[in-house]
């Protein structure tokens, strides 16, 4: 154990800022904070942004940014949503019900897969930064939500679905948690067992390298993308349940929040590097401190603005101390000095 | 007032503890041409820093022009009238000739309005200094790196410099382009101005310098005239030990041709090019730069894919449409520039060996266990002698001859045919240079078909059987085994 | 030298922009039956593009720096609440809307410090900084200062400075346009980024980091400081032009911005900048600027449902920067 964490200081110091954050709101709050319908309630809302910050963690690792996720997962929710309003009543059964949202699901996936697809086409096959190409295709796809909708809220999904979305698997895992679980599951095989993830990371690194490595790159970057959407889409339709509807801006915040809590795991855009489980704490940090800040009744949700932002800075400063040109790296010059000379 | 220009004596320095200069003596005359030759992480850079005024000496004396200097700073260096010209150039891609040849004297008069006609007159003026003409309105970014360096050269002429420090300013250079900058040196020195030259290539120095420094681990192990020195003497110096040069003869090589290339042509890149490359064979390709010969290897490894021609592996005729299909084919290519298209620098060097052969480390499903990629990393590290003591350790922390080594195993611990390795030992010092190529030797013998790709015409030399030159895309010639020498190479080529 | 210098024009972004450009105004204006080229309209499109013009003035310097910032709609959006709120509170600005630009771009100078503190000197993703800033100052106007909603309140030298008009046109059916004396501002604004651009040390020192940063310390400029300068006038301008939204739009909002940032930055790359910095010219973002402009106003025009109009920007967006991506690749090879 202590091994792990000489070898993982980062991991270590992420750690420590999650009790840093407990402690907080135990003393702010006492044992309001603790109170089962507290943790439930955090157990409810992080799979949706974990789900989505899990498939953008593929996209930095590799070196890309994707920004049209929000857009996308949101066109692929009221598609969805409205698939599933018009091929259900009040009459149906529940078990027809339940086929009808499961085809609706496989309905966001797929569009997923094609809205993936079509930016890894647009940054590989084009040359187009990944910036500019999934920028544009957001406003693509958010043209063509409040096209279909008028920019109002889809509504008139059936009962079931929330009530599946509010349900626990095996009697106390919420519905919304289970699926993350399966979600953080494959994530973290694809990326530490898989030779897609060993290429992942050194795509990442040095993607013309790769490809003079004979690794099909422009494939496994198509591929990143389609992950990121499918894994982004699918927590938009954790958000439906929540939401019992589905709009062209819904989740607009979760843009900065995905980022944010990636930055905070040590994850940057600039490719090659990545933890799945910092990723993991960063999730659980930001969904505590989302909850603890909620438990203050002065407080407006726009606070949560500037919370989100100045964390964000923070946290970008204090890693220009610990990676670069910061003590963690001169302590490692200075070690390694002290060995060559020996 | 003393003979030199330039005098440097006991100049220490030391980072975090480590002596990176350890009482470095150093001197420059007037309008003479030095060389600083010395390995990779020799202190040649640290001194050359400590001349321009980014580092301050720990101890030691610096006087120029007679005048004694207690610290430089790198405003006052220029205003003394020194000026380095960095590897990297320091140019602006995205502006044009003419304001990055003023740009630099306008921050130094503190200018804050641009007049072009100023800028021009400047400009022209810096032409002139060395007489050489181009398009001023050209962008920076579309010009040779003969001609950026160039650009480079009368800017930095403009602040009435007295000596020039070229860190390294051969190495993407043809001999061709190389002749004409020698050309412009010495037209330099005619003006009185001196040159200090960095280099590690051991022909370059022995044509342009008058005096030599030579260092080693932070030292000064020579110091004096190049003309009393011979190339052993300069060799052992700089390596501190003896080499032999022991030039390849070809043991077993195979009765059929594992590759045949006929008639093979990309439009503005190469046109009907035909050769045959046998099993233990080193074959040569040399040849200017542009004149097809790296297009020629990216079409081998299927990263340009040739308009006409027939390219046969083991009889069989062969479409290589990507690296995949190359490496399926059995075809490794170690590339031209080893930071940006060889590795993955900041990625342990374990996973940049077994980078192309992942499909064989990992089970179904490409499912991996990074305990192997390890304990397969650990056979070639210790097969090439990578100088590392753990292969966890990033890439970036190996010197560019153990980078290439990394490169090279890389390929062969896939199951190959023909290994294509273009300007195998470029940025590698004397020592690694030998270890690769006594390594391209021993796979040769052992039956691997190999191609060399390289305008070090020593190298092609010394270890190559057969050499194909190129010009112009066009093969312009053939020598086989004892008619190999740089001369005979060198008519063809010219 | 003649031919070369067309050779040289054709090769440039700027100039397929503006043949774009003009083709399609002619296309809208065979499409909708006259209607574009009407005095009303251009007096419409023009008044429409004053503030998205002037931030992309302020977008474009940034990018040729090399920087990508997000927060410059945040910024005007803090900067102008936070202006009006203090001269509705003090009475001010009834007769004088000076006070209120002038808190305006302090405020905006001082948001933008900070942008270039961190960036300056701690050296990090500009992408991603900005995007931490532009949720803060959107944090500190909704949720610290929870600034309200000013529309009917709104101090009179404002709304009769939005109202003010150069000349007033009228169009064949007798309907009435006019423009706005802001859009000289607008012009103001065009001619001096065009003049720091090429014409000051400054504007070189730009272009220079944004194509090469360490040889633009090695050449002798203060690379820091000049970024931080960058920034901090960046916020100030962005503080000003938020005036001049509040002003046209006769009312203060502070959340009317969000969002900005993803119609301007992509127009000004359209119009030829790099998001790798160093490339970049004000008349073709000023053509890029047109081009959306014209398009989002010209969907009623040729009798397209509004709704419509955000897939429209999109897609004109998405197939300007494939063209030239392609138009980069076959240069290329």
């Amino acid at each position: 154990m202590k091994n792990y964490f000489a070898k993982n200081k980062y991991t270590a110091l992420l750690l420590i800022l999650l009790a840093a954050v407990l402690l907080f709101f135990t003393v702010t709050q006492g044992s309001k904070f603790w109170s089962a319908s507290m943790l439930s309630g955090m157990c409810m809302q992080f799979p949706e942004f974990g789900m989505i910050t899990l498939g953008l963690m593929f996209c930095f690792i590799s070196g890309n940014i994707d920004m049209s996720f929000v857009a996308l997962g949101d066109f692929a929710a009221i598609i969805a949503v409205k698939y599933i309003v018009a091929h259900t009543n009040d009459t149906m059964s529940n078990g027809a019900i339940g086929g009808v949202i499961f085809v609706g699901i496989l309905i966001s996936v797929l569009i997923g897969i094609f809205g993936g697809f079509i930016n890894g086409i647009l940054v590989t096959m084009l040359n187009i930064p990944p910036v500019m190409a999934t920028i544009a295709m957001s406003l693509v796809w958010q043209g063509f939500s409040t096209a279909l909708t008028r920019g109002d809220a889809v509504t008139g999904l059936p009962m079931l679905y929330s009530e599946v979305g509010h349900s626990n698997v095996l009697g106390f895992i919420p519905f919304p948690l289970f699926i993350f679980i399966i979600g953080f599951v494959i994530a973290a095989f694809l990326l530490k067992c898989t030779t897609y993830g060993e290429k992942l990371y050194m795509i990442g690194t040095n993607a013309k390298a790769a490809k003079f490595s004979a690794i099909n790159t422009k494939f496994l970057i198509i591929l990143t993308f389609i992950i990121c959407a499918v894994y982004s889409n699918l927590g938009c339709m954790i958000m439906v349940s929540t939401m019992s509807s589905a709009k062209a801006d819904y989740g607009s915040s979760y843009l900065m929040r995905c980022i944010l809590i990636l930055v905070l795991a040590g994850v940057l855009p600039d490719g090659g590097y990545g933890k799945i489980m910092d990723v993991l704490f960063a999730i659980v940090i930001v969904q505590i401190i989302s909850s603890g800040v909620n438990m203050f009744p002065q407080i407006n949700t726009y606070y949560a603005s500037l919370i989100w932002g100045g964390l964000l800075l923070i946290v970008l400063i204090l890693s220009t101390k610990m990676t670069g040109d910061g003590f963690f790296a001169k302590k490692a010059v200075k070690k390694a000095a002290a060995a060559n000379k020996n | 007032m003393s003979e030199y220009l330039l005098e440097m004596t006991g100049i220490c320095k030391s980072f975090a503890g480590v002596h990176a200069l350890d009482h470095v003596n150093f001197a420059v005359r007037p309008g003479s041409v030095i060389c600083l030759a010395g390995e990779n992480g020799c202190g040649k850079s640290t001194l050359v820093k400590i001349i321009s005024g980014v580092y301050t000496k720990d101890e030691g004396e610096v006087t120029f022009e007679g005048h004694k200097i207690d610290k430089i700073t790198p405003a006052e260096a220029t205003k003394l009238g020194i000026q380095v010209i960095y590897q990297d150039l320091s140019i602006f891609p995205n502006l044009t000739v003419m304001e990055n040849l003023a740009i630099n004297s306008e921050i130094t008069a503190g200018q804050k309005v641009v007049n072009r006609k100023r800028w021009e007159k400047t400009a022209r003026e810096a032409l002139s200094k060395i007489g050489y003409d181009i398009d001023l309105y050209a962008k920076m970014g579309d010009l040779s790196v003969a001609d950026k360096q160039l650009v480079a050269i009368c800017r930095a002429l403009l602040f009435n410099a007295k000596l020039i420090i070229m860190d390294e300013p051969t190495t993407a250079l043809t001999k061709k382009e190389v002749d004409a900058l020698f050309k412009t040196v010495r037209q330099l020195k005619e003006k009185n101005i001196a040159i200090m030259f960095i280099s590690h290539k051991t022909e370059e120095i022995f044509e342009i310098s008058d005096d030599v420094c030579i260092m080693r681990n932070g030292k000064n192990v020579y110091a004096g005239k190049t003309a009393d020195l011979t190339r052993e003497d300069f060799t052992y110096h700089m390596t501190g030990r003896k080499l032999t040069n022991d030039k390849f003869v070809p043991k077993n090589v195979s009765k059929e041709p594992v590759l045949e290339v006929k008639d093979l042509s990309l439009k503005g890149a190469y046109e009907n090019v035909s050769f045959e490359l046998r099993k233990g064979e080193i074959l040569g390709i040399t040849g200017l730069l542009g004149s097809g010969r790296t297009e020629l290897a990216l079409s081998l490894f299927g990263l340009m894919k040739p308009k006409s021609g027939e390219i046969r592996l083991n009889g069989k005729s062969a479409t290589i449409s990507s690296p995949m299909e190359a490496q399926r084919l059995k075809i490794g290519y170690v590339p031209e520039d080893r930071l940006t298209e060889g590795l993955c620098l900041r990625q342990p060097i374990a996973d940049n060996i077994t980078l192309s052969s992942l499909k064989r480390l990992s089970g179904k499903f490409g499912i991996l266990n990074h305990k192997d990629i390890y304990k397969d990393a650990q056979i070639w590290v210790d097969k090439f002698s990578i100088a590392t003591d753990d292969p966890h350790k990033y890439a970036s922390t190996l010197s560019g001859g153990n980078q290439q080594k990394i490169v090279l195993s890389k390929w062969l611990s896939n199951d190959l045919d023909v290994l294509i390795l273009n300007g195998p030992t470029v940025g590698v010092d004397v020592g690694a240079k030998q270890d690769i190529h006594q390594l391209v030797h021993e796979l040769a013998n052992d039956g691997l078909a190999v191609i060399i790709i390289s305008d070090d015409l020593s190298e092609v030399v010394q270890n190559c059987n057969r050499v194909i030159v190129m010009k112009d895309g066009h093969i312009s010639g053939e020598i086989g085994s004892d008619d190999i020498t740089e001369d005979n190479i060198l008519e063809i080529i010219r | 030298m003649n031919k070369s210098m067309l050779k040289r024009m054709t090769h440039r972004t700027e100039f397929w922009i503006f043949i774009v450009l003009i083709i399609m105004c002619l296309l809208i204006q065979a499409i909708s039956g006259g209607q574009l080229f009407e005095p009303t309209t251009v007096v419409t499109i023009l008044r429409s593009m004053i503030v998205d013009g002037m931030f992309a003035m302020v977008c474009l310097v940034i990018m040729v720096s090399g920087g990508f910032d997000l927060s410059f709609p945040a910024i005007a959006a803090l900067a102008y609440s936070l202006s009006t709120t203090i001269c509705l509170n003090n009475g001010w600005c009834e007769t004088n809307p000076i006070p209120g630009f002038i808190l305006a771009v302090i405020i905006g100078a001082v948001l933008g410090m900070l942008n270039g503190w961190i960036i300056a000197y701690f050296k990090l993703n500009t992408m991603i900084v900005t995007l931490g800033t532009q949720t803060f100052f959107l944090g500190i106007s909704m949720g610290l200062l929870q600034l309200k909603e000013i529309t009917s309140t709104l101090p009179k030298s404002f709304k009769a400075l939005g109202t003010s008009y150069l000349f007033e046109v009228y169009n064949s059916r007798g309907l009435r346009s006019t423009m706005s004396s802001l859009f000289i501002l607008f012009v103001i604004l065009v001619i001096i980024t065009s003049f720091v651009l090429n014409k000051t040390m400054f504007g070189r020192a730009l272009y220079a980091i944004g194509g090469n940063e360490v040889s633009a310390e090695r050449a002798g400029y203060n690379v820091r400081r000049t970024k931080f300068i960058l920034y901090t006038v960046a916020g100030a301008v962005s503080g000003f032009i938020g005036m001049i939204r509040v002003c046209l739009a006769s009312q203060s909002i502070p959340k009317a911005l969000v969002g900005k940032e993803m119609n301007i930055i992509p127009a000004v790359i359209l119009g030829g900048a790099s998001i790798f910095g160093g490339e970049g010219s004000v008349f073709g973002t000023v053509c890029a600027i047109s081009i959306i402009t014209v398009v989002s106003n010209s969907m009623l025009l040729i009798g397209i449902d509004t709704y419509w109009q955000d897939l429209f920007n999109g897609a004109v967006i998405l197939v300007g920067i494939t063209v030239s991506a392609l138009q980069a690749m076959r240069r290329k090879g």
